[in-house]
């Protein structure tokens, strides 16, 4: 299956780019942690099985992974559903299935499954036209595992699951009037969201985005403390693990949800244009791939599995400056996770794949 | 090349676009950063700095204060004080609830108020300050959110009210807010040292101490705290047993103006001084004035034998006994018929006063009164000390004047007539008087030398002074002063108070000034008791001299003061012919006073070293021909022979150093002229 003439077509620049990227996350992972902990530990882990994950995902067709979608939607919907019953608790929601040696995070993988259904579904569809069953098919579609998902509940990952079927249907020629419509229905159904499906919680971290000063020790705590890690890190940096706003835990979570703080902290602005330069050329290249692409179907899988990676990127460095709410949302490939980590090498392996088959029958 | 497929058309137009939205992000996203990373870095910085750690100001200890002997009369102990984070605590209620529970003994009101404070404070309020160590451990066991404990320390006078107008007392804030420990609070509250905190998101972890407070430097009053507890006892007695108002003492070392006891009645506990009122807290030793009355005679007298407007046995006709100013009439308790003007102040005539008085005239006795120190504040070490009230000499009309010459219509204070006294009994310098011996600060023990203001009269002068005011004890008006052994000079006065304007006729001012042994004075001391009322009458004689009696016979005792033997000189009549020359070596060398036990001269003395630096100490023995060995470094602790014993030839010394400045020696106290004498403390 796997031909030597393929190996020629890898997009080597790509992958030292993700691999770059896996590389500055745990160097922050450290210095966030304090050295050498069970968390670095476990990121390295995250890294070598995504490496795996990714050539996995890179050496089987992706036509012949996308015959199979259905299935594996099928299993990744009922691990959620197992997940919602059985799954491990931590922090107030299931979203884990505990192997043991790790925790397994099914959302995380819904992703590229979603991706690859989506792909199919558009790819394969008969007159090159998007049609309006075609997108009901696709909103059905998306919107078990969102719901499944959001049960857990992880509002955060549900979210990141809805670009997936937009950027599919948006480059598969979806009419910009769907769109309208679409934003206007999501305009209208705002207030009813906010009142009858939003949790307190989350009510407040956006009232509290709003006007963070007005509860500065509370909800929009996290975000003002964004604010003066980025800041005080200034054009160079505090330097390595000398970053106090992590390291004193005014940021929760700093080598989770805010890894980029931290990294902002610590190699200022110079740092973080050299992470974002890195985030933007895998994008630009992954989209370049979906340009290349031999067919739909491989054009839109790579679409699929970029959006959720775009969006979680554009949204959490856009809250790591303070310019979003607080949500949990991920950095992917620097943020501490290893279901994340696997998942997200794992796409970048369709992304690969699509590439590399660009010349294949 | 087959024409692209149309859905290949969509994806790249759509491509772009989204790569395009891609971009846009990214530079908005990078204006942003470089808003907040360049622009408002310093700011951002700033404010993470700030809630990352906070400066706190740890309190200096107090330096300690200590008598002439180093027996501590304040020091400083460590005590808890209870702080609330009001940001971190919901309910300030039930917060100062269980605060109050814990700390046992706080009222309802005072828990509104611990309430109150932290519904108010941001960043900080008190709970309690300087709280006892068990409740500073009961309220740490109620692990509470928001409260925090600091240290710092509380003032202790370990002898409760003794010398409490000397010392003062200190604020909840460690700043002297009386006393001593105000007019000296820069020297002895040392430097607050600068804690820098780390704290944590969750405001636990490590501090830093940036700089180390300083303790403050150590004072060594002149007080004897053996004296001031006599001093004290005696005048609560006298005060007491006259049934009078109030009343003050001060005993000096007339030779250095050291304050050696310095008391008043009423007084007051330093350890809580809050619940003490505040005319207990007066110190009427310097605050007060008072009319000095026949005790000024002895001003009237100085000046007219300075001025030589009268020799001491001049007769003055007062057989008159009264005399008049317009409608004023000042009468003579007796008829005297012609005194000697030894006489005129031995028997305390009001009208031989005044006949002298007028003849010097209101500019010569204005210049005497202002040479012995009246008007002008005595002493730096008092600070709410009254200069009191003294007559522009071109006021001075007769009938002033005549008051002034029997110590009415001018206003001093006790320390201020200490001072004057002072003057007489060392030979005519005026002395500043003063309570701090030394400081010792690192270590390092600086005396404070004896200061001269000036020279007030001649010590021919202070001799014939002398030698009348030991005829007032002798046979005087102060027979009751009168101590076997020792030769005792004084005068009495008795004041009419005013009262409501006018002279009272049943409140009085009855004192005694006076110093012993007379010939080579060791103490000068003052009693002023304030409205007597008791069996012995109001007069000085009767109330004031006993009590001088007794403080002078437990301070001669104390001191180890010899009696001299021959109490009643026969040279005093010889002293008179050449009063210059005789006067001259009665000061200096007493003598007609033979002190038992004392050898002369004090080369032949091993010298006191202690608190001197090695070199300062080896230079000294060199100079005297003995050699030293050194044990250890710093300044010297203990002296091998001991200081005032005798050097015998080719002795060698032993002393030991130390980095610690010497305690609870013995005061090495100047006795009889030159001659040191051997401590003799119990």
């Amino acid at each position: 299956m796997f031909e030597r003439r393929l190996y020629h077509h890898i997009d080597w620049g790509l992958l030292v780019a993700l691999l770059a990227l896996c590389g500055i996350g745990l160097a922050n992972i450290y210095s966030a942690t304090g050295g050498w902990t069970g968390v670095v530990e476990t990121q390295i882990y995250g890294i070598a099985l995504g490496v795996v994950a990714l050539v996995v995902c890179l050496s089987i067709d992706y036509r012949s992974l996308a015959d199979k979608s259905h299935l594996i939607y099928i299993g990744i919907a009922a691990l959620l559903l197992y997940v919602l019953f059985f799954g491990a608790v931590r922090g107030g929601s299931r979203r884990w299935i505990d192997l043991g040696a790790f925790n397994l995070q099914p959302s995380e993988f819904a992703k590229a499954a979603l991706a690859l259904v989506l792909a199919k579904l558009f790819g394969e569809s008969r007159r090159g036209v998007v049609t309006r069953v075609d997108l009901l098919i696709a909103g059905a579609l998306t919107a078990v595992p969102v719901f499944l998902v959001a049960r857990q509940p992880d509002l955060g990952t549900a979210v990141t699951l809805i670009p997936v079927a937009f950027a599919v249907a948006y480059v598969a020629g979806m009419p910009m009037r769907a769109l309208g419509v679409l934003a206007l229905v999501a305009a209208l159904a705002a207030p009813a969201v906010w009142t009858f499906a939003l949790q307190d919680y989350q009510r407040e971290r956006i009232s509290t985005f709003l006007d963070p000063a007005q509860d500065a020790r509370g909800a929009g705590y996290q975000q003002i403390q964004a604010r003066i890690t980025a800041g005080s890190g200034g054009l160079w940096g505090k330097g390595f693990q000398e970053g106090t706003q992590g390291q004193l835990r005014f940021l929760p979570v700093a080598h989770n949800d805010f890894i980029f703080s931290v990294l902002a902290e610590e190699h200022g602005f110079a740092g973080v244009l050299a992470a974002l330069g890195l985030y933007l050329f895998v994008i630009l290249r992954a989209l370049e791939a979906a340009r290349l692409a031999k067919d739909r179907l491989g054009a839109y899988l790579v679409l699929g599995v970029l959006a959720c990676f775009t969006f979680q990127v554009i949204y959490n460095i856009t809250m790591s400056a303070g310019l979003a709410p607080v949500k949990g949302l991920t950095l992917p490939l620097m943020s501490y996770g290893g279901s994340s980590m696997v998942a997200t090498l794992a796409g970048f392996g369709l992304i690969l794949n699509v590439r590399m088959r660009r010349f294949t029958n | 090349m087959p024409p692209p497929a149309a859905w290949r058309t969509t994806l790249k137009r759509r491509l772009v676009v989204v790569a395009a939205a891609l971009l846009a992000w990214s530079v908005a996203i990078e204006a942003r950063l470089v808003y907040l990373q360049v622009i408002r870095h310093d700011d951002l910085s700033g404010r993470a700095e700030r809630q990352q750690s906070r400066t706190i100001e740890a309190p200096a200890k107090r330096g300690e204060i200590l008598d002439r002997g180093g027996r501590v009369l304040a020091y400083s102990v460590d005590a808890e004080s209870i702080y609330a984070v009001p940001t971190e605590i919901d309910n300030p209620d039930t917060a100062a609830a269980a605060l109050c529970g814990a700390l046992e003994d706080c009222t309802g009101r005072e828990r509104q108020a611990i309430a109150d404070r932290i519904r108010r404070g941001r960043a900080f309020a008190y709970v309690r300050r300087q709280a006892s160590p068990d409740q500073a451990r009961r309220v740490a066991a109620l692990q509470l959110a928001g409260i925090g404990f600091m240290k710092e320390n509380r003032r202790f006078y370990p002898n409760k009210d003794l010398a409490a107008h000397v010392l003062g007392y200190v604020g909840v804030d460690n700043t002297g807010l009386n006393g001593i420990e105000a007019a000296y609070d820069s020297l002895i509250k040392g430097q607050p040292g600068t804690v820098l905190i780390q704290t944590d998101a969750r405001r636990q972890a490590f501090s830093r101490v940036e700089r180390p407070p300083t303790t403050g430097a150590t004072l060594e009053l002149t007080i004897d705290q053996y004296l001031q507890h006599v001093a004290e006892r005696e005048l609560r007695l006298g005060v007491e047993e006259n049934r009078a108002a109030a009343g003050s003492i001060v005993v000096m070392d007339p030779k250095t103006g050291e304050i050696l006891a310095l008391a008043n009645w009423p007084t007051f506990n330093p350890n809580a001084y809050r619940d003490s009122r505040p005319e207990s807290q007066r110190n009427r030793a310097v605050q007060d004035l008072y009319e000095p009355g026949s005790t000024f005679k002895i001003v009237t007298a100085s000046a007219a034998f300075e001025e030589k407007v009268v020799g001491p046995s001049d007769a003055i006709d007062v057989s008159e006994g009264q005399i008049r100013f317009g409608s004023r009439q000042i009468d003579d308790d007796h008829r005297y018929g012609v005194l000697s003007f030894t006489d005129v102040i031995v028997k305390s005539s009001n009208v031989g006063a005044i006949t002298v008085g007028l003849r010097l005239g209101p500019e010569r006795l204005s210049a005497y009164v202002g040479r012995f120190g009246f008007g002008r504040r005595a002493s730096p070490d008092f600070p709410a000390e009254s200069p009191g009230i003294v007559w522009n000499p071109a006021k001075l009309n007769d009938s002033a004047l005549a008051s002034v010459s029997m110590g009415y219509q001018i206003a001093v204070t006790p320390l201020q007539m200490a001072t004057a006294v002072s003057a007489i009994a060392n030979g005519g310098e005026l002395v500043e008087p003063r309570v701090v011996r030394a400081v010792i600060d690192d270590g390092a023990r600086v005396p404070v030398p004896r200061k001269v203001v000036r020279r007030a009269i001649s010590e021919g002068t202070a001799a014939l002074l002398t030698d009348i005011m030991e005829q007032v004890v002798d046979h005087g008006t102060g027979t009751r002063a009168r101590i076997p052994g020792y030769p005792v000079a004084g005068k009495t006065g008795t004041a009419q108070k005013i009262v409501d304007g006018r002279y009272s006729r049943s409140d009085y001012n009855a004192s005694f000034v006076g110093f012993v042994p007379s010939r080579a004075p060791v103490f000068t001391i003052v009693v002023v008791i304030d409205s007597p009322h008791g069996g012995n009458l109001y007069y000085g004689g009767s109330v004031a001299a006993p009590i001088v009696r007794r403080i002078a016979e437990a301070a001669l005792r104390h001191y180890g003061v010899p009696p001299a033997l021959n109490a009643d000189p026969p040279l005093l009549v010889a002293r008179h012919d050449e009063p210059r020359e005789r006067a001259t070596s009665a000061v200096a060398m007493p003598a007609i006073v033979t002190l038992a036990g004392a050898s002369p001269g004090s080369a032949s003395l091993v010298p006191d070293l202690r608190g001197l630096g090695a070199r300062d100490a080896l230079r000294t023995l060199a100079g005297l021909g003995i050699d030293a060995q050194l044990y250890g470094t710093g300044i010297v602790t203990g002296q091998e022979p001991a200081p005032g014993s005798p050097i015998e030839r080719g002795a060698r010394a032993v002393l030991r150093l130390g980095r610690e400045a010497p305690r609870r020696q013995p005061p090495p106290l100047r006795v009889g002229g030159p001659v040191e004498l051997p401590d003799a403390r119990p």
